[in-house]
């Protein structure tokens, strides 16, 4: 048994695409040599920013032998009259490199051929994975490629090494114009260019030696115990954040955290600046104390070990400057009157083809006015007229021209330093929140609100300029925009169908009523998929529990939401079968008929007469607790009526030979189904066995 | 190490590897890619290594002289080794070791960033090169110029003067510097930062800006058909400079920005052609 060891040394890989190399490529070197018949053991692969290194064990030095057929031409073909080979034959034998002595008769269930049974395989792994290296590099996709070399190979970055050991022995791979060599590449900064490697323990052991940790999680447990460790120090919290983190541990070879201070004059600035412009312009993270104030400390990781506490203070004063930068915007920005920004809008592109953001504030009055209207929020109108007025003007202020993630953010504290009232300037400083579906439960009604309006906007038009929504890209983060619409709606609890708000905000964009229809249409559909997709994966409901609730007509988001959360409760206490099995059967036996409603002077039966009491007696009821979205009690309630509903079915023959009869039967046990359809189509649950799970 | 020892050592680093020693251009550019030495010589099949000094103007960076490290002329190295050489990283990382930078005890970083300047139809892959933290060089892959390939690419690598000093010489402030035999850079920029931000942030005359763009573009395109492309790329880049003072003064439109970036573009794209058809003939034309 033999092992493969590859590892291509790159320039720099910028650290969020380190990962998604890496899995590209265990998956093509798993798929060559699935495809190639080669078995294996392990495939290991890591990656830094500097190396993609992929490591293979129990390779066999051939590939195993087997029986292998080669079907030719049929034998009427290939034969002539007189039994001599014809064209197609010989056609045939010169393309396999065989004489027509090597050609046998093969059946086959379509008659009988002419062909070749061989023994395949039996070949050079060491050959065959020597020959597919290129053809893997070149089949991994990038974001952005560049060329740097006569080779005009397209790559991430300039690729400067290629080590191939198959057996401890170097494959000749050539790639990029680059060779492969008997060395790994170094450290950046604390190792020679290459070191030498003739084996897969070299190799382990020259990492070692050369400050190089290849493994990510490796990396990771050293930072972030290098963390703890500082926090110990500091008697603090540092406010680490998973991007950043990620950041670290794709961009070090060799990752060292460390801490640094900054003049405690500068906290004087709004957190939430100190914070951005740590954690986006400098990668560095802000700390804590113990009551989560916020205090003059950094912390950062470096890839060396900072003994001398060079690279601590070398960062203390760049932290500096970039503070001086955000005071400098911070104090001439709020020189500006905030109020008066509006009108300069006009020179704020908002999106080629859908005009300024002047337009695009204008368009919100009339949405936010809608939603007020509709989630019963009068009260707010006055505010959120306000806010969705002023609630672009920060796109005009330095601090958000330098940093757009603060966009809002810096609006709403912009607000608060022109004196707005505290409703104001909360709805403009949160109305890019969520960013999606996260976890964190929202705060702030008048953000949400104004948040779905302008979202909505982004959706309708960009819907109307025909941008798809379908696909897996997601460039103007419509999709984002979805699932941030159905996360306020949940949050603040809105009874809001979003069919009438979709259709205003397409009005504002739509050329004609075809237009509108359409894009009505895509929009409702994009949501519904949307809706789908969040209550499985981002609430965690059962499949069948969405099908159950989702119904295409609809967009009452939050409704939909309580439903699926009622039918998981029942589920959870067991009373979700029978409710299953009856609609089923209520579905079953009413099959094929119109609906149609019930005659009392029809009913015959004891059993009928008791159950459409019983249902006059409830119906009102259990629509009342539907109305006021108590699905757990409606469900119940109908619940206890089944073992009426069962005695029935035991009773009464329904399909009765008298056709008004049967009819009028049916009619009954229909506005049963009606009634528990107001909650969800139950029959559509997954029967599960005792102690299944889905 | 003060600012001219800083800027003698990469000239003698640089010259020692085969690069001609230029001039800075004596033209109000942004960057040192502006310079003909580069914008023209990464264009085209022929080999080229030069470096040079060049100071940088970026109105928007004005502050006043109220900031340690930013400012609205600062001065650039700009070294440009054409085909790019394969042990690239490794040069720029001996340059810092000849300015006496002990790489094994700082935090050099390359961190992705990539280059484009849309107005020059041009565009590179890259890293910003940090110093423990501190930005102190463009390390840029070109790709494109005036909207054409390059074939062979080039290899652009441009230091930062001001910051390259502050970190050998463990200032916090850049007008704290020397500029040399005892010349600070304060005494020298102060000043002028701070009249030069009032200008660029608050005085300049926003109708005449507009004007001269038009005049210098005009100029351009005259000389472009008299086959002048030299002259006329120099008008080019006193249209880029009154388009960003424009831009500092907020006066730029989106539709107007688009328009001029577009006029800027299309000057650019007819220059790179002229020359490449001259310097390389008929074939590549």
């Amino acid at each position: 048994m033999a092992d493969f060891l590859f590892e291509l040394g790159v320039e720099e890989i910028p650290a969020p695409a380190v990962s998604g190399i890496r899995d590209q490529l265990r998956d093509l070197f798993s798929a060559r040599l699935a495809q190639l018949a080669i078995s294996h053991g392990d495939i290991e692969c890591a990656a830094s920013n500097r190396r993609l290194m992929v490591h293979i064990t129990r390779l066999p030095e051939k590939t195993a032998n087997k029986e292998e057929t080669v079907l030719g031409p049929t034998k009427r073909i290939a034969l002539d009259s007189r039994g001599l080979p014809t064209v197609a034959l010989k056609k045939f034998c010169e393309f396999n490199h065989v004489k027509f002595s090597d050609v046998v008769e093969i059946e086959t269930a379509k008659g009988v051929y002419l062909g070749l049974v061989r023994i395949a395989g039996g070949e050079e792994t060491a050959e065959l994975i020597r020959a597919f290296i290129p053809e893997i590099l070149s089949a991994l996709t990038f974001g952005k490629t560049m060329v740097w070399n006569g080779s005009r190979q397209p790559f991430i970055r300039p690729i400067r090494n290629i080590l191939a050991l198959f057996s401890n022995k170097l494959l000749a791979v050539e790639f990029a114009g680059i060779k492969s060599a008997n060395r790994a590449v170094g450290h950046l900064l604390m190792s020679d260019s290459f070191f030498e490697v003739n084996s897969f323990k070299d190799y382990v052991q020259g990492l070692v030696k050369n400050f190089i940790i290849l493994k990510e999680d490796e990396r990771k447990n050293k930072i972030m115990g290098e963390i703890r460790d500082i926090e110990l120090e500091l008697d603090g919290r540092v406010g680490i954040d998973d991007g950043l983190l990620d950041y670290y541990v794709f961009s070090n070879e060799y990752p060292v955290a460390f801490s640094g201070t900054f003049d405690s004059k500068y906290l004087s600035l709004p957190e939430e600046i100190i914070t951005t412009f740590m954690t986006q312009e400098k990668k560095l993270m802000p700390v804590y104390d113990r009551a989560g104030k916020l205090v003059n400390a950094f912390v950062g990781v470096a890839n060396i070990p900072d003994e001398n506490k060079k690279v601590s203070r070398g960062n203390e004063k760049v932290i500096r400057a970039t503070f001086e930068d955000a005071q400098f915007f911070w104090d001439m920005d709020r020189k500006l009157d905030f109020f008066s920004l509006k009108p300069l809008l006009k020179n704020v592109m908002f999106q080629k083809e859908l005009g300024t953001f002047l337009e695009k504030v204008e368009r919100l009055a009339s949405l936010v006015d809608f939603l007020v209207n509709e989630t019963r929020n009068g009260p707010l109108r006055e505010t959120l007229h306000k806010a969705a007025c002023h609630c672009k003007n920060d796109l005009l202020t330095k601090m958000v021209r330098e940093f757009p993630s603060l966009q809002g953010i810096m609006g709403g504290l912009y607000l608060k330093e022109a004196g707005e009232e505290k409703s104001v300037w909360k709805a403009v400083y949160g109305h890019y929140q969520p960013r999606g579906l996260v976890k964190e439960k929202l705060d702030d009604l008048g953000a949400g609100i104004l948040s779905i309006a302008d979202r909505m906007d982004n959706i309708a038009g960009f819907v109307n300029k025909g941008i798809k929504i379908s696909s897996s890209k997601d460039p103007y983060g419509i999709r984002r925009d979805a699932n941030a619409i159905i996360k306020i709606i949940v949050d603040f609890e809105l009874v809001l169908d979003l069919g009438p708000l979709i259709r205003l905000a397409v009005l504002n964009f739509s050329k004609n009523d075809a237009d509108l229809q359409r894009d009505c249409e895509t929009i409702q559909g994009f949501f519904l998929s949307r809706l789908e997709n969040s209550l499985k994966d981002f609430w965690q409901f059962r499949y069948d529990v969405v099908n159950a609730v989702l119904d295409k007509s609809t967009l009452a988001i939050y409704d939909i939401y309580l439903k699926a959360a009622a039918l998981t409760q029942l589920s959870e206490s067991g009373l979700v079968e029978p409710l299953s099995s009856l609609q089923r059967r209520l579905k079953n036996i009413g099959k094929g008929f119109a609906r149609c409603n019930f005659s009392e002077g029809l009913l015959k039966e004891k059993e009928e007469k008791i159950l459409s009491d019983v249902f006059k007696e409830s119906k009102p009821r259990i629509d009342a607790l539907i109305i006021h979205k108590n699905y757990l009690q409606a469900s119940s309630e109908i619940l206890e009526m089944k073992p009426i509903i069962d005695r029935f079915f035991d009773k009464i023959l329904v399909m009765d030979e008298n056709v008004a009869v049967r009819q009028n039967r049916i009619a009954l046990l229909q506005s049963f189904d009606e009634l528990l359809s107001g909650v969800a189509d139950f029959s559509l649950l997954v029967e599960l066995k005792p102690g299944e799970k889905i | 190490m003060s600012i001219q020892n800083v800027i003698l050592k990469l000239q003698e680093f640089w010259a020692e590897r085969g690069c001609y020693i230029a001039s800075g251009y004596d033209n109000e550019v942004g960057a040192g890619t502006m310079s003909p030495d580069t914008f023209f010589r990464v264009l085209g099949k022929k080999p080229w290594r030069a470096a040079y000094w060049q100071p940088a103007r970026r109105p928007d960076d004005g502050r006043y002289g109220q900031n340690p490290n930013r400012v609205q002329k600062h001065n650039q190295f700009q070294v440009i080794l054409k085909p790019v050489p394969s042990e690239g990283q490794m040069l720029f990382l001996d340059s810092l070791i000849y300015l006496g930078v002990d790489i094994s005890i700082h935090d050099i970083k390359f961190d992705e960033d990539n280059w484009a300047s849309p107005s020059l139809g041009a565009w590179g892959v890259g890293w910003q090169v940090m110093c423990d933290g501190l930005e102190i060089t463009q390390f840029t892959y070109f790709q494109q110029a005036g909207g054409l390939e390059l074939n062979p690419n080039t290899l652009e690598i441009t230091y930062g003067v001001e910051r390259l000093a502050m970190f050998l010489d463990g200032q916090n402030n850049v007008y704290d510097l020397d500029w040399g035999n005892g010349v600070s850079y304060g005494a020298l920029k102060l000043e002028e930062e701070r009249q030069f931000s009032i200008y660029n942030f608050e005085t300049a005359d926003i109708d005449m800006l507009r004007g001269v763009f038009q005049h210098y573009q005009r100029e351009a395109e005259r000389l472009l058909e008299h086959q002048l492309y030299m002259p006329a790329y120099d008008y080019l880049l006193k249209c880029s400079h009154a388009f960003n003072m424009l831009d500092a003064r907020k006066a730029v439109s989106v539709a107007e920005r688009t328009a001029l970036m577009g006029i800027m573009r299309n000057l650019s794209a007819r220059i790179a052609q002229k020359y490449v058809m001259q310097t390389e003939g008929e074939k590549n034309g």
